[in-house]
């Protein structure tokens, strides 16, 4: 009879263990380290002038995924800091994209400016 | 009160009907990011620019539609589809800025050729202002030689016309000395004008009496006669001889011719040329004054020389 008791705790301490491992989701680590390069990557491209929307979402995704942390809700947490990374990753697609394009319009414009000068260089 | 009852059944009814269907609740989110995705699959620049980013949304986007086919929480869902719909949005990002940087590549390469036909453009532009100066300079030297060559004529000409002046000047000395020279012996053989030119007339005392023998008087008439030949090549005379009326008209035909024929012979023996002398006899014809005095027939016996012009005419008496 007591061994019959001790497996019915040993049972029902797993079963909480169990319940508890599938409940709370461990720290996200990776996906806040992962976002905050993100973001850095994405400030040093240029997002905060190319891609201001997409930048301010990150910024904020990432505090409420650290608070989130601070607060052991690590399923928000995870949430929020992959979002970061996303809105961070398009705020940095979005500035080189933008400044490609900016160096194309100039290369054109060079063009331009030449065909221009030897246009007026050139005998008639 | 049976309405009531029948609106609460049918309601129920409804409910039912709702909580039945397979079909998950429609997500706004979710429909978002499938219509991205669609529009970005449709173009080509992503798909063949950012295929691997527009897989990686395509993944995204399967793990939301699972999600939300199993039911998941509305949060879980959203959450899935938001990341799918920035994934799609990063693959257009990404073909955007590599279509951007081949712009660039291929504008760089455009400039590149510009600039270059532009200096080779310039260098045959160059090339040919040299050349042009070149045939200039050869135009302008030839100009200049020319213009030399131009000048020196002109020079000599200058110089053929002085010559020239100095000559006719020369020759118009000669001419006028040789008039004076004409002039002054005319004058000493005592020549005088007349309308057949200029005649000498050698008087009667120059013969000895009634003979044609010319004395030394005559004679020296006679030499200045050669030394006008000597000094006039083109010259010719004629020697005409005449009488007064005294006596009979055979014998003062015969002395007229004689006494012309002495200066003739007279003046062959002083180198005068035969074919230079012509002579002729006019007897007691052509008086020059009355035979009635002495005086007059005095002056009718003569011998009258009768000087050609430069060519050798005489007019005929």
């Amino acid at each position: 009879m007591k061994h019959f008791k001790h497996l019915a705790t040993i049972g029902v301490t797993s079963l909480l263990l169990l319940l508890a491992a599938c409940a709370s989701t461990p720290p996200p680590t990776d996906s806040i380290a992962l976002a905050k390069s993100a973001i850095a990557n994405a400030t040093s491209a240029g997002g905060n002038e190319f891609a201001a929307v997409e930048m301010r979402s990150a910024q904020e995704k990432m505090d409420m995924a650290n608070r989130a942390m601070t607060k052991q809700d690590y399923d928000q947490a995870k949430t929020y800091a992959v979002e970061a990374q996303a809105d961070a990753r398009l705020a940095e697609k979005k500035a080189q994209s933008a400044k490609a394009e900016k160096a194309a319009a100039a290369t054109q414009e060079d063009i331009r400016v030449l065909r221009e000068e030897i246009n007026r260089k050139s005998p008639k | 009160m049976n309405n009531i009852k029948r609106l609460a059944t049918a309601i129920t009814a409804a409910t039912l009907l709702v909580a039945c269907s397979s079909t998950p609740p429609i997500n706004a989110g979710l429909e978002q990011a499938r219509n991205d995705y669609r529009s970005a699959q449709s173009n080509p620049q992503v798909t063949s620019l950012a295929a691997g980013e527009l897989k990686q949304a395509g993944d995204s986007l399967e793990l939301a539609n699972t999600a939300s086919n199993r039911g998941d929480r509305v949060a879980t869902v959203d959450h899935l589809a938001y990341v799918a719909k920035q994934q799609v949005a990063i693959a257009q990002a990404t073909a955007n800025q590599k279509a951007a940087e081949l712009a660039v590549t291929n504008s760089a390469a455009e400039r590149d050729k510009v600039r270059l036909d532009a200096r080779t453009r310039e260098a045959d532009s160059a090339t040919r202002s040299a050349e042009a100066a070149t045939l200039n300079a050869q135009v302008s030297q030839r100009s200049a030689e020319a213009a030399r060559d131009q000048a020196m004529l002109e020079k000599q000409a200058a110089a053929n016309a002085l010559q020239s002046a100095d000559v006719a000047r020369q020759q118009a000395l000669d001419a006028e000395n040789r008039s004076r020279q004409l002039e002054a012996m005319l004058l000493d053989m005592q020549a005088k004008k007349t309308p057949r030119g200029m005649v000498i007339t050698l008087g009667d005392v120059l013969f000895d009496t009634n003979q044609a023998n010319l004395k030394a008087g005559g004679m020296r008439s006679v030499q200045k006669l050669a030394e006008f030949f000597k000094q006039y090549p083109g010259r010719k005379v004629m020697i005409e001889g005449f009488t007064d009326s005294v006596g009979n008209d055979a014998n003062n035909q015969t002395l007229s011719e004689a006494r012309a024929a002495s200066v003739r012979s007279a003046l062959i023996d002083m180198g005068v040329g035969v074919d230079r002398i012509a002579t002729r006899g006019y007897g007691e014809n052509s008086p020059v004054a009355s035979n009635d005095n002495a005086q007059g027939r005095q002056l009718n016996r003569r011998v009258e020389i009768v000087l050609s012009d430069d060519n050798g005419n005489i007019l005929p008496r």
